[in-house]
């Protein structure tokens, strides 16, 4: 009978030990696919920092309205879920371009702080826009595939965060391709390597960077309505963390550097929810900000360092 | 006084400054020329500290500096001016000559309350002098970005002289000039010479070369190709062939 | 009368709140810290009075201290990343500050009652003015001792050798170490006295408000602490105040009445001022005709 206590009690260890490994593998796995929208964020934010050395505030913002008119649209209109994507990626398109010219393209090239300060009051602007409208409350979000569910063993697949990050794997690499195999694209990162000679050589900064924020703000309008898809809410109160979660992804991988932020972005999404699943969501965030930390003290040009190039 | 040893400057795969030795005496005015691009420019930044040397050292007074940062060698009496003016744009000239002369610190005697408000008598007569030597008195309490270029050019001399340096490096100071002002710099520079100041001109405009060193030394390709006194360095068939691509016998 | 006492306080530290950003805003540093250092003065000075049971001024002085210290350490490695870069690193470490204290558990007994920071629900109980008798007005002139301190010492520096180096250093910063002007002592300095002007407003702050809650120190905050001497002109002190009076006084007091459109409205005035006057209100130039509009 001793016998029999003392197998099952160690057999009892090691079945949590191999639960919690089980648990902790599944919580990271989850967080990466979710780690693909904090990635284009990244993107969003090394595009226009590569291209004008400046950091818009309002990005995060742009993208979360996006989503918003996306959801107002799909109410008004009895449209399929794929359509309320689309939308919220056009919206925070065009908001892209508005932020462009109201925050960045007046303020002269030298002066970050005034174009940092108003890019921030673009942020106030949509953030209290967006509760107005809301009255503060919490809307719901369609999201795809939500009951799609496989399973490997013990380990289950979201089908809605696979769907998540296959959107930005695709949304990355049509990004690829129109920075590196378009003219457009060479105008953008000639831009952002030499500001002037790309002026001498005829190309319009003021057009170029209209469109890198257009760019931007597609990318984000597609990491917004993802992340209200996966999370299946769409709030105000998401605006801030995102911003800052994006800035910590694009100073990690290195401001400039798309591979940088993607890298970042999906290692971010795994470390956070890992954090979640080990120490619970009050702590999460402080150990996503310690992070950045670490990364500033040790190696505080990131994983890359400044390049819009792929290499 | 100063002795560049065999300085290699190199920058990913291009050579800016090529095993350089250079040796400069106590009280010289000591010119480098050269064509653009043969490492006149970064000579000056690792002298100052802004580049490290990648091979070699800097040594002045018999002490290797080539450690030490920028604000470190200024203390150590090294002082300089920049090829394109920064003064600092939204002080006064007043300030900008303040700001300088405060970086020294050899004054101990008269009380700190003094010094800070810029009441310091002896801080406030040097100033004064300094504006005397650069005739920018009556400017004194504009905005540095508001002078005419001639006179951001006195300043930006007058500001690097006011931290009492013993080795002085002038980047290209006669750019843009006319011959009167280059006359004035001549002199201005001579009269430095007599304060005691080394200097180290570095300068494309050949008749200020020419007329104000003692000695020059060419630079080509991070090289150098001919040192000696002006009249020697004006004969000098690798000087020609470096700045004309042919000697005078070709 | 006590809502305009409560007005003046506000604008009060608030301006400290501003020109503790002011000095190294002035070095061309952008640092949105400024929110961690005052949440850390608020919550040492409140716990000081009310669970070690500390008279007020030395509660206040020591979160002063405290904030001043840690922005010391927090300088040091801040500082070794350039621009915006630091601007990322300072939100972070004014969201860890936020949550950290979002956190802080601290609860005591006293008298039957339970005290001291309670984690999410904040920390209430911050009576020190109310229990020892303390009138409204007697609040407001402590208060503004310190304001008034605090401004003249920051217009000391602005007229003295320091602040000539401190804006030479954000006027161009290879010029400045090329005269001798160490880089790392001046930011670091200046992130340090904005710590200790920081640590001592949010101490007052927690007293005056009388309850914490971590939504008080976001980002928000940090925003407003850069915002007063960027809109005010970095030259001047009056001019963080003036755009302290504006902004608090006006936006947000006197416009209540628009309710929630007072901050779509306040977003909007910072997007126009810094496309009209990128240099801030009270720049060298504007400073210059009110000038000689004086002396007319």
């Amino acid at each position: 009978m001793n016998e029999t206590a003392g197998y099952y009690s160690k057999h009892s260890i090691m079945e949590d030990f191999l639960y919690e490994v089980v648990e902790i593998t599944q919580a990271i796995w989850d967080g990466v696919l979710f780690g693909s929208t904090y990635a284009l964020i990244g993107i969003g934010f090394t595009l226009i920092f590569g291209a004008m050395g400046k950091l818009n505030m309002a990005y995060a913002g742009a993208a979360i309205a996006g989503a918003y008119v996306g959801l107002a649209v799909s109410m008004v209109f009895d449209a399929p879920i794929i359509f309320v994507f689309a939308v919220s990626a056009l919206v925070s398109t065009f908001m892209g371009y508005i932020v462009y010219q109201t925050c960045f393209r007046f303020i002269p090239t030298h002066n970050h702080l005034a174009a940092l300060m108003a890019s921030v009051g673009g942020l106030f602007l949509i953030d209290e826009v967006i509760v107005l409208a809301t009255r503060g409350s919490p809307m719901n979000f369609p999201g795809l595939f939500e009951d799609a569910y496989f399973e490997i063993g013990p380990f289950g697949i979201r089908g809605d965060l696979i769907f998540v990050f296959f959107i930005g794997l695709v949304s990355t690499v049509v990004l690829l391709y129109v920075l590196f195999k378009t003219r457009l694209g060479m105008a953008t990162r000639a831009v952002a390597q030499q500001e002037v000679a790309a002026q001498l050589c005829g190309i319009n900064i003021h057009h170029t960077n209209s469109i890198t924020f257009s760019i931007a703000g597609l990318l984000g309008g597609i990491a917004g309505a993802m992340t209200a898809a996966a999370v299946g809410v769409l709030s105000p109160v998401v605006i801030l963390p995102l911003t800052i979660k994006g800035l910590i992804v694009t100073v990690i991988g290195g401001l400039g550097s798309i591979p940088g932020a993607i890298i970042a972005g999906l290692f971010v999404g795994g470390f956070e929810n890992f954090f979640l699943y080990v120490r619970g969501i009050d702590e999460r965030d402080m150990y996503v900000v310690a992070l950045l930390f670490i990364f500033l003290v040790f190696r505080p040009n990131g994983l890359f360092s400044k390049t819009i190039n792929r290499d | 006084m100063l002795k560049i040893k065999s300085i290699s400057k190199h920058f990913g795969g291009v050579k800016a400054l090529n095993e350089l030795d250079l040796e400069v005496g106590e009280g010289d005015i000591f010119g480098v020329i050269g064509p653009n691009g043969s490492g006149k420019s970064t000579l000056i930044n690792v002298i100052c500290g802004i580049f490290q040397p990648t091979k070699g050292d800097v040594v002045f007074y018999g002490q290797t500096i080539s450690g030490k940062p920028t604000h470190q060698r200024l203390k150590t009496g090294i002082a300089r001016t920049f090829q394109n003016i920064r003064l600092f744009p939204n002080l006064t000239v007043w300030q900008n000559l303040w700001v300088a002369r405060n970086s020294v610190e050899d004054i101990k005697t008269e009380s700190s309350f003094y010094r800070w408000f810029g009441k310091s008598i002896i801080v406030k007569k040097e100033i004064e002098e300094m504006l005397e030597f650069s005739n920018l008195e009556n400017r004194a309490d504009e905005l540095a970005s508001s002078l005419a270029f001639g006179e951001q050019r006195r300043l930006e001399l007058a500001r690097a002289v006011a931290t009492k340096p013993r080795l002085l490096l002038l980047d290209e100071p006669a750019a843009g000039m006319n011959k009167d002002e280059i006359r004035d710099l001549d002199s201005r520079i001579r009269s430095l010479q007599l304060q005691g100041i080394t200097i180290i001109l570095i300068e494309h405009v050949m008749e200020l070369v020419m007329g104000v060193t003692d000695r020059i030394a060419v630079l080509n390709f991070g090289s150098k190709i001919a040192e000696g006194n002006p009249q020697e360095i004006q004969k000098n068939e690798a000087v020609q062939e470096a700045y004309l691509g042919y000697s005078e016998d070709d | 009368m006590d809502f305009y006492l409560n007005l003046i306080n506000t604008i009060g530290i608030h301006t400290m709140l501003g020109l503790s950003a002011y000095l190294l805003l002035q070095t061309g540093q952008l640092s949105l810290a400024q929110a961690g250092f005052f949440a850390v003065g608020s919550y040492t000075a409140a716990i000081l009075t009310v669970i070690f049971q500390w008279n007020i001024l030395p509660a206040v002085l020591a979160a002063m201290l405290l904030s001043g210290c840690l922005a010391f350490l927090v300088g040091f490695p801040a500082l070794r990343v350039k621009g915006l870069m630091l601007v990322v690193a300072t939100i972070a470490f004014s969201e860890f500050v936020r949550m950290f204290f979002y956190n802080l558990k601290w609860r005591v007994s006293r008298e039957g009652e339970e005290i001291g920071p309670d984690g999410t629900m904040g920390f209430a109980e911050i009576r020190y003015f109310s229990d020892n008798g303390w009138s409204n007005l007697e609040v407001t002139l402590f208060l503004w001792t310190f304001v008034i301190i605090v401004m003249g010492i920051v217009w000391w520096s602005d007229n003295s050798r320091s602040g000539a180096v401190l804006r030479a250093v954000g006027q161009d910063e290879l010029a400045a170490s090329s005269v001798g002007i160490n880089l790392t002592v001046i930011k670091v300095s200046a992130m340090t006295a904005g710590g200790f002007i920081a640590g001592l407003s949010g101490g007052l702050y927690a007293h005056q408000v009388t309850s914490l809650d971590h939504h008080s120190f976001t980002v928000l905050l940090g925003t407003f602490a850069i915002a007063y001497p960027i809109l005010g002109g970095l030259s001047n002190v009056f001019g963080t105040l003036v755009a302290v009076i504006f902004i608090q006084g006006l936006l947000v007091e006197g416009l209540r009445f628009l309710g929630d459109w007072r901050m779509i409205l306040f977003g909007l005035l910072i997007v126009l001022a810094m496309n009209f006057k990128p240099r801030g209100l009270f720049d060298q130039q504007t400073i210059g005709i009110i000038k000689r509009l004086i002396k007319v």
